[in-house]
């Protein structure tokens, strides 16, 4: 009973990716991250391990974390997408990114992006988090080259911009 | 080989009944997938045998947790992070937030969902033992109707289950009545986050009268199926625990698990790993009467001398003062919550009270007034540096100074089970923060300090 190979037809979906309404045709099977990638040119999720181990391909899904690696794209439809290419406000870059930076936080870049948007997704819910939920908040991502302190460091520092920002 | 997405249909036809009809149309066909972090590996890697499959991800019908006067239903489709977040779980069934807690990475807990965790039966599953060990019972569905039945059972093999072709689970149902339990939740794997377990426990108990009176343990990773150590229990049920008792347990865990050796542990391992983990639960049954009897105490004495007892845990005395107010608490995981909850809500000066508590790293006394139980304390957690050698010793001092210097505080780090040469390297990396960093930092340490010494306090 099972479907002869190649038989499936391509779909129309439509979602938001980094604030702008994008509808496309793809197999309801492939994943987020290679339509992200190979349609839409957003090459700043990586694919790591494919198997939703590494955190490289995360992106933010109606402003929740998931690994894009095991999102089939029709659960993507209706939903807002947001990805590394979305947090900069035109030239001025996110105070995560920023902080990344200024500590060191990115060395090869593979893990960065995933990184950076964990820690988003970290902040939006615990705008000052300890060592530790920073640490747990980050525990999906792997990073290879940094030895993941100045990651912390530059999560703790954003956490201070947006403290600084909302007591001004 | 990576599977084509062309070979697969994927639909989501929105509803619960929807859902449920096509279902029942082709049983055995269609394969649910929900958030795919298991689904999708398989996927990734060209082994799912499904070509079909519907989407039940983010089904309002399933993804509800209802909390009723008896008992607490999951639906199906709740995520770990829904699980994690929910106030009734984590208070009632904390053994279930727990696993939902040390599951994948914070991404995995965002998709992955409990009904998922059933269904997909790996042995080794986080929250399975959990659901073993409070009783479980599930709802199943489908056009035919709901059926209820206990989750233990529900295996019946590897990754064999009851679940028939057209039916899915609708929902997880937990009893509310494990108030005044004992519980136990551990994972032991290669690390905390994104590593399967080699083995897991979920146990809890109650004590009355000195006596075991009701007792559950299950473990993950020990047998084809989640397993219930029920021969355990019966050895265990209307005893007195005591090392003898902990010596027998041990050995009727060890005769009924099967274990096998796999590319994450043996069985060698597992089997001794498994012993300890239920010797492990023995021994806090055991001890938690005498963290109650400390508990009970201090709940029943006047405000002051409520405060003054527990400030040689914390040195500020508005937190002593709050958690004074805060009282009575019913068990030590309360205790320590508010503790947390009480530090990160103080002052800064409030915090630099505590810190001011402690001597120099190094030193042997306060310079502030120091009770006695918290310089005694002080003098365990700071062994090591005390027996270190004099060169560490003198670059600590110096350092101790410059960190004075710099934030007008004394250094404060969680110092049990650390090295001086660590404390010593911590300081330095220290140094190079900015004050605000700095403060939250030491912040963190005291907290950390403050936990360690509320679990030394109630055992008295």
């Amino acid at each position: 009973m099972s479907n002869s190979p190649g038989s499936c037809a391509k779909s129309e979906m439509s979602f938001t990716v980094n604030g702008e309404r994008k509808t496309l045709v793809a197999f309801p099977m492939e994943r987020l991250l290679d339509v992200l990638r190979q349609q839409l040119g957003l090459t700043g999720a990586k694919e790591g391990c494919g198997e939703g181990e590494c955190g490289s391909c995360s992106v933010l899904m109606d402003g929740v974390l998931v690994n894009s690696c095991l999102v089939p794209v029709l659960q993507a439809q209706g939903t807002s997408i947001v990805t590394i290419e979305g947090l900069a406000a035109g030239r001025q870059l996110h105070a995560l990114q920023e902080a990344f930076l200024e500590c060191g936080g990115a060395q090869c870049g593979i893990c960065t992006p995933g990184m950076i948007l964990a820690a988003c997704h970290l902040l939006s819910k615990k705008p000052e988090p300890t060592l530790e939920e920073i640490q747990e908040g980050l525990s999906g991502n792997l990073c290879r080259c940094t030895g993941y302190l100045q990651i912390f460091e530059a999560v703790a520092r954003a956490a201070h911009y947006g403290m600084a920002q909302s007591s001004s | 080989m990576r599977s084509d997405p062309r070979d697969y249909e994927l639909v989501a036809p929105g509803s619960l009944q929807a859902v449920l009809a096509l279902l029942a149309r082709n049983p055995g066909e269609w394969l649910a997938i929900a958030g795919g972090t298991d689904v999708m590996v398989q996927y990734a890697a060209g082994k799912l045998p499904a070509r079909k499959l519907i989407s039940i991800w983010n089904l309002a019908e399933l993804r509800n947790i209802e909390v009723r006067a008896n008992e607490i239903r999951i639906g199906a489709a709740s995520t770990y992070t829904d699980i994690r977040e929910h106030e009734v779980i984590a208070r009632e069934f904390s053994m279930l937030a727990r696993a939902a807690h040390w599951t994948g990475g914070i991404a995995n807990q965002n998709r992955g969902t409990i009904g998922g965790n059933i269904v997909n039966a790996s042995p080794a599953a986080d929250s399975l033992p959990a659901l073993l060990a409070y009783d479980a019972e599930l709802i199943l569905v489908s056009v035919r109707g709901e059926r209820r039945l206990p989750y233990a059972g529900f295996h019946t093999d590897y990754k064999k289950t009851r679940l028939a072709p057209d039916e899915l689970i609708q929902a997880v149902c937990l009893s509310r009545r494990y108030s005044g339990y004992v519980c136990h939740a551990r994972k032991v794997g290669s690390r905390n986050a994104q590593a399967i377990a080699k083995v897991c426990i979920a146990a809890l108990g109650r004590v009355a009268s000195g006596t075991v009176e009701d007792v559950r343990i299950a473990l993950g990773s020990v047998a084809p199926v989640p397993l219930r150590l029920s021969e355990t229990e019966r050895v265990v049920t209307g005893k007195v625990i005591d090392e003898s008792l902990v010596s027998l347990a041990r050995k009727a865990a060890v005769a009924e698990i099967r274990p096998i050796d796999d590319i994450r542990s043996t069985a060698k391992y597992r089997a001794a790993v498994a012993g300890n983990l239920v010797a492990e639960f023995l021994n806090l049954l055991k001890d938690e009467k005498d963290v109650s009897n400390v508990l009970r105490r201090w709940n029943g004495v006047p405000i002051d001398d409520a405060a003054a007892q527990i400030l040689p845990c914390c040195g500020s005395r508005a937190w002593a003062r709050e958690m004074a107010t805060r009282r009575p608490f019913k068990d030590e995981a309360t205790l320590l919550a508010v503790s947390d909850e009480m530090w990160r809500n103080l002052i800064a000066s409030d915090w630099m009270e505590a810190f001011g508590s402690h001597p120099r790293i190094g030193a042997s006394s306060a310079h502030g007034s120091s009770a006695q139980q918290s310089a005694a304390w002080a003098m365990q957690e700071q062994k090591e540096v005390a027996d270190a050698g004099d060169a560490v010793k003198i670059a600590l001092a110096e350092g101790n100074r410059e960190y004075e210097q710099k934030f007008g505080h004394i250094f404060i780090v969680r110092a049990t089970g650390k090295s001086a040469e660590e404390i010593l390297q911590i300081l330095r990396r220290r140094l190079k923060n900015d004050a605000r960093a700095e403060l939250f930092e030491a912040a963190e340490q005291q907290r950390q300090i403050t936990q360690i010494r509320l679990r030394k306090w109630l055992q008295g």
